[in-house]
């Protein structure tokens, strides 16, 4: 009971009042203004579009990223595992802010990377790194990289060696047993990982306004620059719905497809 | 011997608990919730005003919160009946936003004492919901080991930074005060205004090749370090700061035009304890505001203060800069957000 009082409290009842907002828009306008206006208006199409577009892409490279380290980790990494399952931890304990003005300093026309790139001679002048949709994307991956790994070395750890071996007694080779058989056998785990970096990119906001520079527009932005500097909290409210309903929808349809290649 | 029976020692604890709300009276009576950037101005808050209003004022006590003016506002919106925030901090659009609201109430000097000493357009440029405390202005910041010649005015800033001979740091959408410290001065410069802001914003496209965005106040000083920027705009009072914090490089410039002139103002939130103008009172104490302005480096309103030479040196006159149209500014701000996320993009 006092869980389903909770929940009640600080989700529903801001859920229901979101919902009441985004239905009121000013000026005597139809119930569906703002809702029209996010279907209607390109701008803000193409700023979904980006939303997910940078979700998708950030979970594919977390996955590329994440899959070897996690392999490395559960059937390699003997000594130094703990060292490893720290490093990956390590940077989730520390400030999002500071971990964002790190890549900063090392983005920077004078950073790390350019002095870096111009010492060894391969470019005459900086590069402009910073304030890319480059930039937000590494960032990105560096945040959220750490939940891919540890949601596909959870599966992974369960995954019986013998099951490899016998493929390689029975003639397969090393990326034949990895790709027939521990792949299809751990993407329970890369399905955890991928919803979960896919959430919760989509809800990305401090790295994206501090790396991105706004070459990216996606619906955090907007909802923040709403809240903040317009003060139109009926627009707000309508484009953290959308997003809401859109991230179901989108874990819904992972979930099927998963689902559909026999993983339970 | 006195015994002291069980009977006594009852009865001495139920007089003392019946007697406690009295002594909570005679020790507290309250407490009143103030708001406060962070860093230095937490400090002026709990170090300067609180202390003057807990001496005039026994029996108060303040707690002071921090965050920004956006998130305060639509605190007080979301609970005005039961305010949970007495007196507060706001730039002049949002104290005009709020008051137009119902959610401030108007100042005058029988509840104000201090505020006879304070400029009329002080309280003007409020329209009455409130009284401007300190003001700076949203100068020019630059490195002063990379740019030794730096633009003097908007116009120059613009050409040379489109020109791609300076990179400039120039706050973005995301600050919440773009619209007055950016896109009016620029639009002003180049024969536009709030009326027709198009000048403004052909001004930022065209510098945008060569410039980079802040967001967040703190920023500007890393990007300037970083290389990323040479000149930007930033507040006078803050270029101060970093500099006795150790940025010497750094060095602030008000431009030919006059940079726009950035009042804080201070309200008090409708249905809080009326105590709460003691302590905008407070607030315009001479002695506490002259404290202030030693602290945070930006010219306070009290016209009985006396600044020391080496702090007017530091200040920008009021006189050469611009006051922006706080009012209309904030009626179209959405209108230019919008259009700057769909032009700019930044």
């Amino acid at each position: 009971m006092p869980a389903l009082a909770f929940l009640a409290a600080l989700f529903f009842a801001a859920l229901i009042d979101n919902g009441a907002r985004s239905l009121v828009p000013p000026g005597g306008a139809p119930w569906f203004a703002y809702y029209q206006q996010l279907a209607t208006d390109p701008f803000y199409l193409r700023a979904l579009f980006e939303t997910v577009a940078l979700a998708f892409v950030t979970t594919l490279v977390c996955l590329i990223i994440g899959y070897p380290v996690a392999f490395y980790l559960v059937r390699h990494a003997r000594a130094g595992r703990t060292l490893i399952i720290f490093l990956l931890i390590s940077p989730l304990l520390t400030s999002i802010i500071m971990r964002t003005f790190g890549w900063r300093a090392i983005f920077a026309r004078r950073g790390l990377l350019n002095a870096s790139l111009q010492y060894l001679g391969l470019i005459e002048r900086p590069l402009d790194i910073l304030n890319s949709s480059a930039s937000a994307l590494i960032g990105m991956v560096h945040v959220l990289v750490p939940f891919m790994v540890l949601s596909i070395a959870a599966v992974l750890e369960k995954i019986d060696p013998r099951i490899e071996e016998a493929a390689e007694m029975l003639g397969a080779s090393r990326l034949q047993t990895i790709s027939r058989i521990t792949f299809p056998l751990s993407l329970d785990g890369v399905a955890s990982g991928a919803i979960l970096v896919f959430m919760l990119a989509m809800g990305s906001f401090v790295t994206l306004l501090f790396l991105g520079g706004g070459s990216l527009q996606t619906f955090p932005l907007l909802i923040y620059q709403q809240f903040n500097t317009t003060r139109d909290f009926g627009m707000a409210a309508t484009m953290s719905n959308v997003l809401m309903v859109l991230a179901a929808l989108l874990m819904f349809i992972q979930l099927r497809l998963i689902r559909r290649s026999g993983v339970t | 011997m006195t015994i002291i029976t069980r009977r006594s020692l009852l009865a001495g604890a139920a007089a003392g608990v019946a007697t406690l709300p009295f002594a909570h009276d005679a020790f507290a009576q309250g407490r009143l919730t103030v708001t406060s950037y962070g860093g230095t101005w937490e400090k002026a808050q709990r170090e300067i005003y609180a202390p003057v209003f807990k001496s005039r004022n026994a029996g108060w006590d303040v707690d002071v919160q921090l965050g920004g003016p956006p998130q305060w506002l639509s605190q007080i919106e979301a609970n005005a009946s039961a305010p949970p925030i007495h007196v507060s901090l706001m730039p002049v659009e949002l104290a005009l936003a709020g008051g137009a609201k119902g959610l401030f109430e108007k100042i005058s000097v029988d509840k104000v004492p201090n505020l006879a000493d304070v400029p009329k357009p002080f309280v003007d440029m409020c329209e009455g919901w409130g009284v401007c405390v300190n003001y700076g202005a949203a100068v020019f910041g630059y490195h002063k080991e990379r740019v030794k010649n730096p633009p003097k005015s908007y116009k120059e800033l613009v050409e040379r930074v489109a020109k791609g001979e300076l990179r400039a740091a120039l706050p973005g959408i995301g600050w919440a005060f773009t619209p007055t410290i950016l896109l009016w001065p620029l639009a002003q410069a180049f024969g536009g205004g709030v009326d027709n802001v198009t000048p403004g914003f052909e001004a930022v496209k065209r510098m945008r090749p060569n410039s980079v965005f802040w967001n967040s106040v703190t920023e500007f000083p890393q990007l300037l370090q970083s290389g990323e920027a040479d000149v930007g705009i930033w507040y006078d009072g803050r270029i101060w700061d970093a500099y006795d914090a150790g940025a010497k490089w750094l060095a602030p410039l008000n431009p030919e035009e006059g940079a726009a002139m950035i009042p804080a103002s201070v309200v008090k939130v409708k249905n809080a304890p009326e105590i709460g103008w003691k302590y905008v009172d407070a607030m315009l104490d001479p002695e506490a505001q002259l404290k202030f302005a030693k602290l945070i480096n930006y010219p306070i309103t009290n016209s009985k203060v006396v600044f020391p030479p080496e702090l007017r040196e530091r200040f920008t006159p009021w006189e050469k800069t611009q006051l922006p149209p706080f009012g209309k500014i904030a009626a179209v701000i959405p209108e230019w957000v919008n259009r700057w996320n769909r032009e700019l993009r930044g």
